[in-house]
């Protein structure tokens, strides 16, 4: 039986007999055991039949028995196909080149790009990579493995403590995360002097020649620690404390003004969409002479994703100036407070305030005037680096 | 084929109950509906045209009458044709028993 998928593997024609003893030839070519189909007669003597390429040239002698003759009509099937595409090779070649081409471009580096680096060039780390056989051009499947590349950059850079490679289609992506270095310290040679006037309480030199002794009086920029011990300049290091004394002149208004909320509120509600905010609820004035304004918004979330869309609710609460008055004492003890909390946040927190002494105070256009002496122990040293004479 | 032979094999058809067109070569005809006919045991063409065939088989010749006629497929023993059949007559040579 004809199969179909066969006849077009091998290639068939359909052929046109005419002239002389059809209907032999026929018999003739079905003894000689020649597969044909299909065959169709003409009203003028003529027949058309369907074979295989191959038995074309096997007819010659059944035609000169028979006195017919053929002629090809047709022809199908992949041998003509292929002849067909022959005559078209050059097209054909140019279409597998294009193919090629662009394949092998989808196959190659275009670009790599450096991510994370901000103390290695660029070009060092293109550098290192193409050592390692990544470099524009270069072709993927020639690449070594990714974790090779990786391990072969970070051994190459220095100051680096992770390299990460990964490649999307013709794009390298090298990722770097560089070491971050301790700062270094500055360890130049130096004293430690007096930043105050006062007298010493308590001097240790860890490092260097102390210069000052307890109950010693010192004045601002003298120094306590040398630091040239034993003809070498040190780093100077010790803990020197001092009775100080800080002068403050105070001012406090008996008035005092504060805000507060009247407790009358309104809300305003709003839907949202990106930067624009639709009013729903709490129209009108709110006839507040001051007020505070807190908007709150409450977007619409899936997962932990945050749409731009959502309620937007304005809380107006109403606010009055409240007025205190304070007494004299009382303002009087305030500034003194005031005072000693601005000592201990400028001469650091182990500071111990010992004593206090007003010196003078009056009240005047509503406000109390002071000057105050605080007698306080802190710490005073302060480093100086060692200048050495440069010369001209 | 001697007499005596052809004696024997009509005995044996008769006597088993075999069909005719294997022992006997006799033509077997499969026709469905007016469009296809499946002819066995035939022995060449005769005369080939749109409207006939003509079969020359053992014992005679089979007409097959028709329009549009075309053979589909074609084996030493068998032949497929196609196309609106509207006869069939089969004519017994003169000189055959």
């Amino acid at each position: 039986m004809r199969s179909s998928i066969l006849t077009k593997w091998s290639g068939a024609i359909t052929v046109v007999v005419r002239g002389g003893d059809i209907e032999g030839f026929i018999n003739e070519v079905n003894a000689a055991g020649i597969h044909i189909w299909d065959i169709k007669p003409n009203n003028d003597r003529k027949m058309e039949l369907c074979m295989k390429v191959d038995s074309f040239f096997a007819l010659r002698p059944l035609l000169k028995r028979t006195g017919c003759r053929v002629s090809v009509k047709e022809r199908f099937g992949l041998p003509f196909m292929l002849l067909r595409l022959w005559r078209r090779k050059w097209f054909a070649a140019g279409f597998i080149l294009f193919a090629a081409v662009l394949f092998s471009l989808t196959r190659m580096v275009w670009d790599i790009e450096v991510t994370g680096n901000d103390k290695i060039a660029k070009q060092d780390i293109l550098l290192a990579a193409k050592e390692e056989g990544l470099y524009p051009f270069q072709w993927t499947f020639a690449l070594p493995s990714q974790d090779k590349l990786s391990a072969g950059l970070s051994r190459k850079l220095k100051g680096i403590s992770w390299v990460g490679v990964s490649r999307t289609g013709t794009k390298v992506h090298i990722q770097i995360v560089e070491a971050t270095e301790p700062e270094k310290k500055l360890v130049s040679p130096s004293h430690l002097v007096s930043k105050a006037d006062g007298v010493i309480t308590f001097i240790y030199a860890e490092k260097g020649q102390p210069e000052v002794k307890k109950h010693d009086r010192v004045k601002k920029g003298q120094i306590l620690v040398s630091g040239y011990q034993g003809g070498k300049a040190v780093v100077s290091k010790g803990q020197i404390r001092a009775n100080v004394w800080h002068e403050y002149n105070i001012e406090v208004p008996l008035i005092r003004k504060q805000n507060v909320f009247t407790g009358e509120e309104k809300e305003r509600g709003y839907l949202y969409f990106g930067r624009t905010a639709i009013q729903l609820t709490g129209y009108g004035n709110a006839g507040f002479e001051s007020s505070r304004v807190t908007t709150e918004f409450d977007p619409l979330t899936w997962r932990s994703f945050k749409l731009p869309i959502g309620w937007m609710s304005e809380k107006i609460q109403e606010t009055a100036v409240l007025e205190f008055k304070l007494s004299e004492e009382k303002a009087a003890a305030d500034g003194i407070e005031r005072a000693k909390e601005d000592i201990l946040a400028k001469n650091g927190a182990d500071t111990t305030i010992l004593n206090q002494k007003i010196l003078h105070e009056k009240t005047d256009n509503g406000k109390v005037y002071m000057k105050v002496l605080f007698e306080v122990e802190q710490s005073i040293a302060e480093e100086l680096p060692i200048v050495y004479d440069q010369g001209e | 084929m001697s007499r005596m032979i052809r004696k024997i094999r009509k005995w044996t058809v008769e006597a088993l109950d075999l069909p005719n067109d294997l022992v006997f070569d006799l033509p077997r005809l499969t026709w469905v509906g007016g469009k296809q006919l499946y002819i066995e045991n035939h022995r060449g063409i005769v005369h080939f045209s749109p409207e006939a065939l003509h079969l020359r088989t053992k014992e005679g010749t089979l007409e097959v009458y028709g329009s549009g006629l075309l053979i589909r497929e074609i084996m030493p023993e068998e032949i497929v044709v196609e196309g609106k059949i509207n006869g069939i007559n089969y004519r017994e040579a003169e000189g055959s028993s």
